[in-house]
């Protein structure tokens, strides 16, 4: 049976791969904007895997997917006739940053960041985006009233430098972000190394892997969740 | 006419809803009921939420529209009586989304409850000193990201080594937590909207 891997990822991940994926690789891109709604990324998730393996029959696939646990949309998806394979994260910060222990430490030590990458201001997920569309809806003047509770607790703009692309074309944007919104701009070094490793077939702790037929549980992500 | 401000609330109609508003009350109709149909248009925004209709921000104009209606109301009687009952709310340690929490918070004071609201990043020691000295026998937590599970479980570990896990109900909400979390957390409810914790927090301290 001839093997294949195609990728599938959020929008914002998929910047991160781009780089480093081989030419030849199949991938597609699914709407960063679902993970505010875990049912549907759910659903269009599973579709699209549902898709892809009804597209390659009689072929052993293997689905490498660019998410995390992401709300816990991830659980209960299945590997219906492929091999899938997931970085055990939480979210996608966790992938920029190379590690879950990078996440967390990043997290504990200030809860307050917006994060952006490529990925989100290529998207036009940015506070930016978010208050033009808050202006055509309320006026000016509500979106300001809106956006001051919108961004009340974040202190800090991260722009996480993964490596995998010219930083210099997002800085100023960052920036200017940072000035808009009254946060104080940073750079944060990311990593690429899970990316790497999840598309060089990677089968360590730091990935989960679903043989045919199983589905991912919550316990995949948090040892207690074990029953 | 009762229709029409749930609807007014759902579309996120700020000028209706406080028209409509004044309107019932100048005619007599009781603050009570305005504040239903109010609650109403809540739950739609929720749906509509979900859906994908809505986006955060709408999330956050319809907090705003919700928390005025219920001030004018309450000026008017809306909510007149005894509290009751005391809540404290708050977002975990590690965990600074408080779009969620505070709709709950607004609704839970729309409907009487004297609530301490603590506010984002909250340790859990922050989250017992106010136990101790509201005297609240339910204690709310939110979290929107997986990584604070920890946290609610933590904080409920700090009312038992308190002493205080016995008189106060626990409930969490925010998208990534479930049943399974509840669970592990060691929680009493899990309330999967506003209106579910309003419910919850009625079912606690009505007894």
């Amino acid at each position: 049976m001839p093997n294949r891997t195609v990728v599938i990822a959020c929008a914002t991940v998929i910047e991160e791969m781009l780089p480093l994926m081989p030419p030849d690789m199949a991938y597609r891109t699914l709407e960063f904007g679902l993970h505010a709604y875990p049912a549907k990324l759910h659903t269009t998730l599973q579709e699209n895997i549902d898709e892809v393996v009804a597209a390659h029959p009689g072929e052993e696939l293997t689905i490498l997917l660019g998410y995390g646990l992401c709300s816990q949309a991830l659980v209960g998806v299945e590997a219906r006739g492929c091999t899938l394979v997931l970085p055990r994260v939480d979210d996608c910060i966790a992938i920029f940053l190379g590690s879950r222990s990078a996440y967390n430490e990043q997290a504990g030590a200030e809860p307050g960041s917006y994060y952006l990458t490529k990925g989100w201001i290529e998207v036009g997920e940015t506070p930016f985006s978010e208050h033009e569309r808050a202006v055509q809806r309320y006026g000016a003047a509500r979106a300001e009233r809106i956006f001051k509770i919108m961004m009340a607790n974040y202190k800090r703009l991260a722009l996480i430098n993964t490596g995998s692309y010219d930083i210099d074309r997002y800085r100023d944007y960052a920036q200017r972000t940072a000035e808009r919104f009254g946060l104080r701009y940073e750079e944060i070094a990311g990593s690429d190394a899970l990316v790497r490793k999840l598309l060089d077939g990677a089968s360590d702790d730091e990935f989960i892997t679903l043989l045919p037929g199983q589905s991912f549980q919550l316990e995949h992500f948090f040892g207690w969740a074990k029953k | 006419m009762a229709n029409e401000l749930a609807m007014a609330m759902a579309d996120l109609d700020e000028e209706k809803v406080q028209a409509l508003v004044k309107a019932g009350l100048a005619g007599g109709v009781d603050p009570s009921a305005l504040l239903n149909e109010c609650r109403e248009g809540m739950t739609l925004i929720g749906q509509r939420f979900e859906t994908g209709e809505y986006y955060l921000s709408d999330l956050i104009m319809a907090g705003e529209i919700f928390k005025t209606a219920a001030a004018d109301l309450a000026a008017q009687g809306g909510s007149s009586g005894p509290t009751k009952g005391k809540v404290v709310m708050g977002t975990v340690k590690g965990d600074i989304h408080d779009i969620g929490k505070d709709i709950v918070v607004t609704m839970l004071r729309g409907a009487n409850y004297e609530v301490t609201d603590l506010g984002v990043d909250v340790p859990p020691a922050k989250f017992i000193e106010a136990v101790k000295e509201t005297g609240a026998p339910v204690l709310g937590m939110s979290g929107l990201l997986t990584i604070s599970f920890d946290p609610m479980k933590e904080t409920v570990a700090a009312l038992q080594a308190a002493g205080l896990r016995g008189r106060v109900k626990v409930m969490i909400g925010g998208g990534p937590v479930s049943e399974q979390v509840r669970e592990y957390v060691g929680a009493d409810a899990l309330g999967v909207d506003a209106q579910a914790a309003v419910a919850l927090a009625g079912q606690w301290l009505a007894a």
